[in-house]
């Protein structure tokens, strides 16, 4: 079972950007060991924190096919992401209790939350073409990332 | 520059509803454009957040999980696709693009956010080595954990 842990930043968080962050070299330490932990375990799939949202931006959509573009920052947001990981492991509680093992987010003086969420997976929609379709863009996914690499290796 | 997508709406779509085959085909074929395009890295759906948790760290390390759903929160992530692209002007264009279903109030938004890439790194020994070996920000975890889970086979 995959599963997706969501840090979520809060206004103030948001505004730090990463030279600020480094401050806390402790809090980066203790990250990186936890990284690491998840990885020699081998339930980690992918991770990455993500930048303010002062570079971010919102597509909002509504009836009749509007689009409306917002630019960050979402000051008036209090969900927003930080960061994830994305682990897969054998169970709920298993996903639960590595969160549980991540060091507080934001340092251990301030509030902070990761919300643990399950993907769906092909087994849960119902076997039909879309499924084939979903797996053909793996595929084409997967075919377009190598030659990338081989395009990136061959200029040097 | 990478950038994840992702679908966010006030509220859980109908617990354990599958979207129908129609909108499975539209998103299908949206899929298929950001693929063949070749700037498509992942992508993936949340179940419901009745299936999820949460873990609130408070001061003097506490620890409280909560269950889900999530009926307070107004900004709900139902999926997302993390893509690579040239600007964020492009990555812009393709969630434009979206074939996504709204209800009939606006409760259906993508924001978009741009990854930490190696660069932005504080520059430690590691970061340096990754850096010219031309790896991306998350390499040396994936590595490791790839690693790993062949010696577990």
């Amino acid at each position: 079972m995959r599963f997706m842990m969501i840090v979520k930043s809060n206004p103030e968080q948001d505004k730090k950007t990463i030279e600020d962050k480094k401050v806390s070299e402790q809090l980066i330490g203790e990250m990186r060991k936890y990284n690491e932990q998840l990885a020699k375990a081998g339930v980690l799939l992918d991770l990455s924190g993500l930048h303010g949202t002062a570079k971010g931006t919102r597509i909002k959509f509504s009836p009749r096919g509007k689009k409306t573009v917002v630019d960050g920052p979402f000051t008036e947001s209090k969900e927003l992401v930080a960061g994830f990981w994305i682990i897969e492991v054998k169970s709920r509680e298993e996903a639960i209790e590595w969160a549980k093992r991540a060091p507080a987010p934001h340092g251990p003086d301030q509030e902070s939350e990761i919300e643990v969420r399950q993907f769906i997976e092909l087994e849960d929609y119902l076997p039909d073409e879309a499924i084939e379709k979903y797996e053909q863009v793996a595929r084409i996914r997967l075919e377009k990332l190598s030659q990338m690499k081989r395009e990136a290796r061959k200029s040097g | 520059m990478r950038f994840m997508m992702m679908i966010k709406m006030k509220k859980d779509p109908v617990a354990g509803k599958m979207p129908n085959k129609e909108a499975f085909e539209v998103m299908g074929k949206y899929n298929e454009q950001l693929a063949k395009s070749g700037v498509l890295l992942d992508m993936g759906g949340l179940q419901p957040t009745a299936k999820g948790a949460k873990i609130k760290f408070s001061e003097g390390g506490k620890k409280t999980v909560v269950d889900g759903p999530f009926a307070e929160s107004k900004e709900l992530i139902v999926g997302y696709w993390i893509i690579q692209t040239k600007s964020l002007e492009e990555a812009i264009e393709w969630a434009k693009r979206a074939p996504l279903q709204h209800g009939s109030d606006d409760d259906c938004e993508i924001e978009i956010r741009q990854f930490f890439e190696i660069e932005d790194l504080p520059e430690t020994d590691r970061v340096k080595a990754a850096k010219e070996a031309g790896k991306q920000a998350g390499d040396v975890y994936r590595e490791m954990a790839k690693e790993a889970r062949a010696q577990q086979k």
